[in-house]
């Protein structure tokens, strides 16, 4: 019995991980424990050395020194302030009567300026609240159809986690080990085909059921020409230089995501300021909350290396790459099961124990079958904004359902974002079938010639010796002692 | 002693501890308040090197731009004070009940339930974590201490200051997870009522 279990150590560790996952209590901690716990198990079978435990605090200090993670607070406090800054307002309500009169109209607007606030902030929050205060009124009183108007709100709010700057993506070339700039190239053509499978999906829908989206009357366009333009700008210059001053810089390789993220934090500070809604209780709350959810993915981040140290030491992480190397189909085989398993996952945990606890289980097995690791970050992000718009973790519905008048049910909310989440569904699924939409704007590998490289190491000649084997340095007497 | 006979001590003072707390929760929750109000104040240290932190990373990459160069001591303070945020934060955040949790089961028991389950999380993952990480973290600060260890960058800080950070803030949270456990075992005892309901972090 005893032998069994030492001999199976990683599984019993792993089966102990989901059990005390499961009881409730914060999951940073109880990971914490279950690796600390079983720590010392390990050691009384003499699985691993005791002084193993002692490579914690490096450990902790690898978490707290990680310059990388520091985007988390400063993409979190941008998006605090983004919020209720008033931005999203005048881009909302200029867009919208721009594309008022053709039927979906405001659907389109809520899209794209899903999309512009996407390309400005890392986070959900800013851009589902914003969206849902001022649209929702707008299309439940001409007329929209309540689950459709819902769903898209909800949906294109959750756009923002694919478009970069995308926290999600930071947090996931984190774990993978690979360039956050790489990872926000290779969103580019994601973030485009999901902006346009939404667009086709208002355009069938408009075609197929006009009256569930009905073009805005001319009464209720009320600007016009000059106004109108006047208005488009004031959303859109602002919005243009906060774009430049996050994603710009990254991509010009001017900031660290870092950097960028605290400057993206200070610009829409200074844009508060400019639309006179900057108030140090706006500035305080956003600090306040973005203190607890980095405190809260820090100590997830904490438990779980805890957890994968010792998970690693006995063994546990080979086990897992082997039940998955071995899977029927081999590379697809896994693409599909960790598919669906993040998709699944994601009902139970929410992103950050994805990232912290699945992924790293999931990486070294995709990277032994040959998987681009980039792609790979590219689909799980892609998948696991599905979790956004479903229970129990859909934020995006929470937040909707905050904001949403009364007569709006829930019942509408949640039927509203099927459609959506089968199109990001569908998004995943042409992912995999067609990987160029994430390679192509990647820079090309370098093509390296080992044979071009060995000639060069021979080409080498160190100054001051003649060729290999000439035997120019003087003979060693071991002998004689040293002159000195 | 064997480990056998640790391991059966442990259990035994981890049950004593459970029936203590329910015992003295009501003479205890003076001591809850205290350490709650330390938890406030370390929130707030913790809230503001959030601001802080974002205006010297975004000073830092504004001066490189302008051509005055960035130095080691910048980038590194950014770092300590993100260590600063959460290990200062935690313990507000255990407060404020925000540490995420999958709440499969948790969110479908009644509040009874949850409280035990913060009782004994408390006393069986919690404390000894970070009684054990106290333990692991001492020592590797005393070490740098003696040494008066800096950075091995150029123009760098001194590093023993950060390293000081981790058992100072895993006390805060022992601390923050003691006055938990007696909050909740004054709610199971009925004379308190739980101000902070568990909700799901919002991102």
């Amino acid at each position: 019995m005893i032998t069994t279990i030492s001999q199976n150590l990683g599984p019993v560790m792993f089966g102990a991980l989901v059990l005390f996952l499961l009881i409730g209590y914060p999951a940073g901690f109880s990971l914490a424990a279950v690796g600390l716990f079983f720590g010392f198990i390990a050691i009384e079978f003499g699985i691993i050395d005791p002084s193993f435990l002692g490579a914690i605090p490096f450990q902790l200090f690898s978490i707290l020194s990680n310059d990388l993670l520091l985007a988390i607070p400063f993409f979190t406090f941008m998006g605090a302030i983004l919020e209720r800054c008033g931005l999203a307002e005048d881009l909302l309500d200029s867009i919208g009567q721009l594309f008022g009169s053709i039927p979906g109209g405001l659907s389109y607007a809520v899209i794209f300026v899903g999309a512009i606030l996407g390309a400005i902030t890392g986070t959900v929050a800013a851009s589902v609240i914003a969206m849902g205060v001022i649209s929702l009124p707008v299309m439940m009183r001409y007329g929209y159809n309540m689950q459709h108007a819902t769903g898209v709100i909800a949906a294109s709010g959750t756009i923002t986690q694919l478009i970069p700057p995308s926290l999600v993506l930071v947090v996931l070339a984190d774990v993978m080990g690979k360039s956050v700039g790489d990872m926000y190239a290779g969103a580019i053509g994601p973030s485009i085909v999901q902006v346009s499978l939404f667009c086709v999906w208002v355009a069938i829908l408009s075609y197929l059921k006009p009256h569930h989206v009905p073009a805005l009357p001319p009464e209720a366009r009320t600007l016009r020409g000059k106004a109108l333009a006047w208005k488009c700008i004031r959303g859109i210059v602002p919005s243009a230089a906060l774009i430049f001053l996050v994603l710009g810089t990254i991509f010009m390789g001017l900031a660290t995501p870092t950097e960028a993220g605290a400057m993206g934090a200070v610009g829409s500070l200074a844009l508060a300021a400019m639309y006179r809604t900057l108030t140090w209780k706006l500035c305080y709350q956003g600090m306040s909350s973005t203190m607890r959810l980095t405190a809260m993915v820090a100590f997830i981040l904490i438990g779980a290396r805890i957890f994968s140290l010792i998970f690693q030491g006995v063994g546990g992480g080979l086990w897992i790459e082997h039940l998955l190397t071995q899977l029927p189909g081999g590379r697809e085989g896994f693409l599909i099961f960790s598919m669906v398993f993040v998709f699944f996952i994601a009902f139970f945990l929410d992103f950050f124990e994805i990232a912290f606890i699945i992924v790293p289980l999931l990486t070294p097995a995709a990277e032994k079958l040959g998987i681009d690791l980039i792609w790979f970050g590219l689909l799980i992000c892609a998948n696991i904004q599905t979790s956004f718009m479903h229970p129990p973790f859909g934020f995006a519905l929470f937040y909707l359902r905050g904001i949403a008048p009364p007569e709006v049910k829930s019942r509408d909310i949640y039927l509203g974002s099927i459609p959506w989440i089968v199109l990001q569904l569908i998004l995943v699924g042409l992912m995999i079938v067609w990987p160029e939409m994430v390679t192509y704007w990647l820079d090309k590998p370098v093509q390296i010639d080992p044979a071009a490289i060995q000639q060069r190491m021979n080409d080498l000649t160190p100054p001051g010796l003649s060729a290999p084997g000439g035997g120019s340095m003087p003979p060693l007497d071991l002998n004689a002692p040293p002159k000195l | 002693m064997t480990k056998l006979q640790w391991g059966l001590a442990i259990i035994v003072a981890m049950a004593l501890m459970v029936v203590l707390v329910l015992a003295l929760c009501r003479h205890l929750m003076g001591l809850a308040r205290a350490i709650d109000r330390l938890s406030a104040t370390t929130g707030v240290a913790a809230n503001w090197l959030i601001l802080l932190a974002c205006l010297v990373s975004a000073g830092n990459a504004f001066a490189r731009y302008l051509g005055f160069g960035s130095s080691n001591a910048w980038l590194e303070m950014q770092w300590y004070m993100f260590a600063g945020m959460v290990l200062f934060g935690a313990s507000h955040t255990l407060r404020v009940n925000e540490h995420v949790r999958v709440d499969l089961i948790y969110g479908m028991v009644e509040d009874k339930t949850r409280h035990w389950i913060d009782l004994l999380g408390g006393v069986v993952f919690l404390m000894p974590m970070c009684i054990l990480m106290i333990y692991f973290s001492w020592p590797w600060f005393i070490a740098s201490w003696e040494v008066n260890e800096a950075s091995n960058n150029a123009g760098g800080l001194l590093r023993w200051p950060v390293k000081l950070m981790i058992p100072v803030g895993f006390t805060f949270l022992l601390l923050q997870g003691l006055s938990e456990i007696i909050k909740r075992a004054a709610a199971i005892k009925g004379f308190y009522v739980h101000e902070y309901a568990y909700e799901k972090p919002l991102q």
